[in-house]
């Protein structure tokens, strides 16, 4: 304390520059921050923003995206929107695809990063790139091959489900309501569990070796450094990593798509499906017309959500950072 | 040393990026591929089973007319009005494509998508199609043409039955031939002895329902024959009863019948049990290798199993309740579509080219050699000429399509009509009704029924000129080919 008074102190006696030289030294460090921060802004701007505040505009018309909207029918889709049963069907299942495929894939990953965090393990960086390797697959892929294994092997895996006394009948599991969402949420899982991985091994490497080397020399068990020494020093990363996973579930689209298209009859489909098959017409071959202006209101009414809930889930946060006293937002 | 390009290095650089542009280009272009005509015209279509034909009428297209070249893409069929739509709307729309079957042609034409062909469509290249070949509100639009009709009226649905399963299950006549089903209840019959006889190994039923659409097919198929003229059609006004007007799925009674057929085949595991998974395409192969003995389907299944040398198949149409002749048909308007040109080509007279090779009896005639369909020439559907007996068979069931009732030629207004989609439609009730999502079937049927007639309904308050009489033709019997008259 005495130290950094002392510093001011200093600081406070020396001659200060003249504010026109002040402002213009400000100016070109702040000039060079907005130049790095230019091409993601302008991105930002004509990929998010723009689609936002145009999509609004469209949520007032019955349009099917072809020519210009003309047909205003005021508030009429978002009514439409909100007591449309098949809505909030899809937002259930959005809810439950996140519910499932957060925690588990969290807990998996963190048990995984720290096993191969350990510096004792031989090919630590081959297993990480396999475990790397679904998440730079692409989800249409992955979903074309598992409904491929599915539907060509789904005799065989039944055939040996069934001797093992583990199901009494056949299943089709992507085309059983009861099993198809549980499918997806295994897939998902399986996925995008490789970025959790990676977030988690990066944060275990943050930690300091002396402080593992001290709780040893104090006695403590491995039980023990992990409850009191690995879990406080990621829980500033954890928080993000959770965050993360959460918003990335939520967008949940290309793998519902590819396996099931939301069906059968809408048992899979999810908020991001339901405003694409009303975008373009239909969850299936068939030429039902578009509603674009339709869609765009569920878009609406389910970013609303999504703050509402994001709001939430940082208030939440807070109040438990600040009930351990650790302040931020974690 | 200097890291500075030189003036000629670059020029030599940007020469060898331009020519090794030019070769990818060429290399890119399939059909075009080598090709030294003066004009390429680009070509849309979804026909992916029937691509040999395509493939083979460009062929002899660029023979003839060697200063035009065609280049091909053929797009997924499921997303083709999507991407047509995205393609006009960034100005990048094939000079020639297959008319997308949404938006309405109405709507394409009011939206100056396609270009009129009256400037090549004269009468005397009209008088070669049939009479009423071009209808307002089908095929013209105040007066103009802008595509023409291809094939003929053809049932679009038929029971396949695969003659090893059927043999195995020991269902044959006393000559050794097939014993096809003709009844529902001789369907019902044959999946028993398919069942049984092979011990739950092959399933008497299968089909490929992941796009949501084949289901329905079983569902119009089996009301057809007992009487139901909308059967399971989705999108725009097909699917409609025009005797009354209206959809029907709640009142009439065949729906829930064939439904609780359905149902009643389902409980006792005689579909393939990833039917609701697979797709139609994997439907097939498993068909083709006898996974399960009966499948509804299009002539579009026969040209991929006559690739995979798979023959041994025969099939049958509007299978009834009872025995006897089909109380109802398939329905077309008079007239068709099929290509029409882009309103924006810079080429239109090598597209019209294109146009009229397609539309010519010749092509025709090796659309339906090659098992393809019916050709719009009736010359060309002569089953003594198809030598391919499954073919033959389904060229001999060409009578089980007629022409039905056009509320467009009644009253031309009708085709400013609207229809928005209704969700769930047939399809999603199915898959419901099917998985044990829905209960009540009648009452799926019934808000089907009345969410159907709503649209309907505020679709022509939008509508000038157009009531709900519009699309009443209480005269209408289903056996028969019915004539529109105009303004009656």
């Amino acid at each position: 304390m005495v130290m950094t008074a002392t510093v001011r102190e200093d600081v406070t006696r020396a001659e200060p520059p003249r504010s026109a030289e002040r402002r213009r030294a400000r100016r070109r460090t702040y000039l060079w921050s907005y130049v790095y921060l230019a091409p993601m802004m302008v991105l930002l701007l004509v990929f998010v923003v723009y689609p936002i505040v145009a999509s609004l505009g469209y949520t007032f018309y019955k349009w099917d995206g072809i020519g210009d909207p003309s047909d205003f029918v005021g508030l009429d889709n978002f009514r439409q929107i909100v007591h449309d049963s098949i809505f909030w069907r899809s937002l259930g299942h959005t809810f439950v695809y996140a519910a499932f495929v957060v925690p588990v894939q969290l807990v998996l990953a963190l048990a995984l990063a720290l096993v191969l965090n350990n510096k004792k393990l031989r090919f630590a960086s081959f297993y990480r790139t396999l475990f790397f390797l679904p998440v730079v697959t692409s989800a249409a892929v992955i979903g074309v091959v598992i409904q491929l294994l599915v539907s060509n092997f789904g005799d065989s895996i039944n055939d040996l489900l069934m001797k093992l006394h583990l199901i009494d009948r056949h299943i089709d599991w992507l085309g059983d309501p009861h099993f198809a969402l549980g499918i997806i949420i295994l897939v998902g899982i399986w996925h995008t569990f490789g970025y959790n991985l990676v977030y988690f091994l990066a944060g275990l490497q943050t930690i300091p070796e002396e402080l593992y080397e001290a709780a040893r020399l104090d006695g403590a068990g491995r039980f023990a450094t992990f409850r009191y020494i690995t879990i406080p020093m990621l829980r500033a990363v954890g928080v993000v990593i959770v965050i993360l996973a959460v918003i990335g579930t939520f967008q949940i689209f290309d793998l519902v798509q590819v396996l099931t298209s939301g069906g059968p009859f809408f048992a899979t489909e999810v908020v991001n499906t339901y405003i694409y098959h009303l975008a373009f017409g239909g969850s299936n071959a068939n030429a039902v017309q578009p509603d674009i202006g339709l869609a765009s209101a569920a878009s609406f009414v389910y970013g609303v959500l999504l703050i509402a809930f994001s709001v939430v889930q940082v208030v939440v946060l807070r109040s438990l950072a600040k009930r351990r006293g650790t302040g931020g937002i974690a | 040393m200097s890291s500075r390009i030189s003036r000629r290095t670059l020029l030599r650089g940007a020469a060898g990026l331009a020519g090794a542009g030019a070769l990818a280009g060429c290399s890119s272009d399939g059909n075009a591929q080598g090709s030294k005509a003066a004009t390429t015209i680009t070509y849309w279509d979804w026909y992916a089973s029937q691509a040999g034909w395509v493939d083979n009428e460009i062929k002899l297209f660029q023979e003839a007319h060697p200063g035009i070249a065609v280049k091909k893409t053929t797009q997924v069929s499921d997303k083709y009005a999507d991407l047509v739509s995205l393609a006009y709307r960034s100005n990048n729309a094939p000079d020639i494509l297959m008319v997308p079957k949404s938006p309405q042609l109405s709507q394409q034409i009011s939206q100056s998508w396609l270009l009129p062909l009256d400037k090549w469509a004269t009468d005397s290249w009209q008088g070669r199609f049939p009479e009423n070949s071009f209808v307002e509100g089908v095929d013209v639009f105040s007066g103009k043409v802008y595509t023409a009709p291809f094939a003929a009226p053809a049932p679009s649905l038929q029971l396949y039955v695969h003659h090893g399963v059927f043999k195995d299950a020991g269902l044959t006549n006393p000559d050794g031939s097939v014993k096809l089903p003709k009844t529902w209840d001789d369907v019902t019959s044959a999946a028993e002895a398919i069942a049984s006889k092979s011990g739950g190994k092959v399933a008497p039923f299968g089909f490929g329902n992941s796009t949501n659409t084949t289901l329905a097919w079983w569902l119009d198929l089996f009301v057809r024959g007992a009487g139901t003229p909308g059967g399971a059609a989705v999108g725009g006004i097909d699917g409609m009863d025009y005797r009354v007007g209206k959809w029907t799925f709640g009142s009439d009674r065949n729906y829930l019948d064939v439904i609780n057929l359905l149902l009643e085949w389902k409980n006792k595991n005689w579909f393939y049990p990833n039917s609701m998974s697979i797709s139609d395409e994997q439907a097939r192969a498993f068909f083709e290798r006898g996974r399960f003995g009966m499948t509804v389907g299009g002539v579009w299944n026969q040209p991929e199993w006559t690739k995979h040398k798979f023959t041994d198949y025969s099939l049958v149409t509007l299978p009834t309740p009872t025995a006897g002749d089909p109380k109802a048909l398939f329905y077309g308007p008079p007239g068709g579509k099929f290509v029409a040109v882009n309103a924006k080509t810079p080429h239109a007279d090598e597209a019209w080219a294109w146009f009229d090779w397609l539309y010519s009896p010749d092509a025709g005639k090796r659309w339906v050699e090659q098992g393809q369909g019916l050709s719009v020439y009736a010359k060309n559907n002569d089953p003594k000429s198809v030598t391919f007996a499954p073919f033959a068979q389904y060229v001999a069931m060409s009578g089980a399509a007629v022409v039905g009732p056009q509320p467009t030629i009644r009253n031309p207004k009708v085709s400013a009509v609207q229809l928005p989609g209704v969700k769930p439609d047939i399809n999603d009730v199915l898959a419901g009704v099917y998985t044990g999502q829905l209960k009540d079937p009648q009452a799926a049927l019934n808000e089907l029924t009345d969410k159907m007639n709503q649209a309907l309904a505020d679709a022509i308050k939008k509508a000038p000129g157009v009531s709900a009489k519009d699309f009443t033709f209480a005269d209408w019997d289903l056996t028969k080919p019915y004539t529109t008259k105009p303004g009656a």
